[in-house]
């Protein structure tokens, strides 16, 4: 015993409340701090790669949309040009991992590493509680990443505008369509929710990091598909695309939410 | 002291010498059967998608082939329902990332498992020597996971088949088998990129020692090395051809355009507009809103060549498709090597 520990356990012994939710959220930053600036890192790269072949996009495309008369050879020439641009990210395919991934590496993480190196012994029997701490960190976490890819959506959108502004250069894609509907707008943060909402729940069940991670993403992969080749019914005009954003927005937060729940009431009840 | 242990532990005693890497196979097999199996169902799955897709396509395909006259409105219409089909599919990029995810999945925790939950400390002290341990594992792993893969690919070069056959000209403007999206999803290559990507998971739990990290280290590794390979080595394994002005077959895999004028290399690429409004100031008016406008039929090609422009192109021809798989599998399997080479050499010298 030390004259510094008597006053600070003292202090301690007369405060048994639970400690407040603001310090949860250091909490929560310590421990995934790490996957946190991954997420930064992997979008901040794919965000520069987005920025410098964007300008060019955008330059080939006002370059070829203001060509007149459209039917000349050198107005050919500027739209192939400016199909020429992007190759990889044309049509929006390589983008699509994206959510599945951050979701997939960083929900996991959250409940299976501390079922999986024992560490839940130490972090479940805090003063805080076990499902407060479990709801805490997800919640915070969910927030984070939501954010981060809500604010990376709007470079893509930006991106993608060129393909999508009317006009004769690019006439057969819709907004709606499979690859770029849900890269835009509110989906993309939508889905990364999702993603890492199914990557908590998946940590909880199979209580192992990379089985987890692995089962996240097939099942994104598989909810991916039935939204967009069953549910988003396509062929519907142009104009309903804020629509069905909204409409997909809102069911993926609601089932991100009821994921989360299900997490949480599942920490609850184990071994209670 | 029982009656039952005394007679065994003298036996033990008498034969130090290591066990035999047969035993080895068994070990492997019960460490990492959830992975292998994880592996031979996602694959079986991907299989099954292939396989039904694929008798549509080739049922599309025999439709619109078989249809004559080519140019007639019903056979345009078998011919959209053929380019149509499996749409997610066409192109080979979905099936891009299975290499690198089998690669991550299965390589990265090897090592990185043992290490992170420190059985290591008991895996490699047992009779068989941490780094025969660790090579017999990184081995019979690695080919199994190359033989699932190439059987895989096998299916998969079945199933991109019509794309290359040339009946009926008109069905499909053939892709080169060379270009990127599909060169490393048939032939050997498949094979060789899972092995390479496992091998690359390996050593990246070796060096990084704990499994998620490794997984992501893993999969960002293997996309450098597919950019790499694809848009700058892949098309300097053959000296490519050159050819004179636009007549290229149909299936080549064009890798560079340049315009030379009076022998000189006068630029690459596509033409720049103020050239061509330079060469050909006739053809040009200014358009409405501050645009360029052109007057008729105009032709960029036609304008250069009249002011001693030729043009050129580097091309590799459809028949390098094996040689390439061959160069292309042997440089991975020699990365391959060299990588879990330095893994066991890395095993080593953490327990020394």
């Amino acid at each position: 015993m030390t004259a510094l520990g008597i006053p600070a356990r003292l202090e301690e012994d007369t405060n048994p409340r639970p400690l407040p939710w603001r310090r949860m959220a250091w909490v929560t930053w310590r421990h995934h701090r790490i996957a946190l600036g991954g997420v930064a890192v992997f979008l901040g790269a794919l965000a520069v790669w987005l920025w410098r072949v964007g300008l060019q996009l955008h330059h080939a495309y006002a370059a070829a949309i203001n060509c007149h008369p459209a039917a000349s050879a050198a107005c050919s020439e500027l739209v192939l040009n400016f199909d020429t641009i992007g190759g990889i990210l044309k049509g929006g395919f390589v983008l699509q991992p994206v959510p599945a991934l951050i979701g997939a590496f960083v929900g996991p993480q959250v409940l299976a590493r501390e079922l999986e190196t024992g560490t839940f012994r130490y972090a479940w029997t805090q003063a805080f509680g076990r499902w407060r701490w479990t709801l805490a960190k997800l919640v915070m976490l969910g927030v984070a990443v939501t954010a981060i890819a809500g604010a990376f959506g709007v470079l893509v959108s930006w991106y993608y505008h060129p393909y999508l502004a009317p006009g004769r250069l690019y006439s057969a894609t819709s907004p709606l369509h499979h690859w770029l509907f849900d890269l835009r707008g509110v989906a993309f943060a939508a889905w990364t929710l999702t993603a890492f909402a199914m990557g908590a729940l998946a940590g909880m069940l199979i209580r192992q990091v990379v089985p987890a991670i692995a089962a996240t993403l097939a099942g994104y992969t598989g909810l991916a598909v039935v939204v967009g080749v069953v549910l988003r019914a396509n062929y519907q005009p142009a104009s309903h695309f804020w629509r069905v954003q909204w409409i997909e927005g809102s069911g993926l937060l609601a089932l991100s939410a009821l994921l989360i729940a299900v997490t949480v009431w599942l920490v609850h009840r184990r071994a209670a | 002291m029982t009656a039952v242990t005394v007679p065994v532990r003298p036996a033990e005693g008498a034969s130090p010498r290591p066990l035999p890497w047969r035993r080895m196979a068994w070990v492997s097999w019960r460490h990492h059967r959830i992975a292998l199996g994880g592996v031979v169902a996602f694959l079986g799955a991907l299989a099954v998608w292939l396989w039904i897709a694929g008798l549509q396509l080739r049922h599309a395909y025999a439709a619109a082939a078989a249809c004559h006259p080519a140019s007639s409105g019903a056979c345009q219409n078998l011919i959209a329902a053929f380019q149509g089909t499996s749409v997610v599919l066409k192109g080979g990029f979905v099936l891009q990332p299975v290499p690198a995810l089998i690669g991550a999945f299965v390589g990265a925790p090897m090592l990185a498992r043992e290490i992170e939950t420190g059985t290591f400390r008991y895996a490699w002290t047992q009779g068989f020597g941490q780094r025969r341990w660790a090579l017999a594992k990184l081995v019979l792993v690695g080919v199994a996971v190359a033989a699932v893969a190439g059987a895989f690919s096998v299916l998969v070069s079945w199933y991109y088949q019509p794309y290359f056959a040339s009946g009926n000209g008109t069905v499909f403007s053939s892709p080169s088998p060379l270009s990127p999206g599909l060169f490393d999803l048939r032939g050997v290559a498949f094979a060789a990129w899972t092995l390479a990507a496992f091998a690359i998971g390996a050593l990246a739990g070796m060096l990084i020692r704990r499994v998620v990290p490794a997984i992501v280290a893993t999969l960002a590794a293997c996309a450098g090395l597919a950019v790499l390979a694809g848009n700058v080595l892949r098309q300097h394994y053959l000296t490519p051809l050159v050819a004179k002005g636009s007549n290229l077959p149909g299936s080549a895999w064009i890798t560079s355009e340049w315009w030379t004028k009076g022998g000189k290399f006068a630029f690459g690429g596509r033409p720049r507009v103020d050239l061509l409004q330079q060469l050909c100031p006739s053809s040009f008016v200014s358009g409405p809103g501050g645009g360029i406008a052109v007057k008729g039929n105009f032709s960029p090609t036609t304008c250069l060549v009249q002011h001693g422009y030729t043009q050129w192109s580097d091309y590799q021809p459809a028949s390098n498709f094996w040689p390439f798989q061959w160069i292309e599998g042997g440089w991975l399997l020699a990365l391959s090597v060299l990588l879990i080479a330095v893994t066991v050499w890395l095993v080593r010298r953490l327990v020394a």
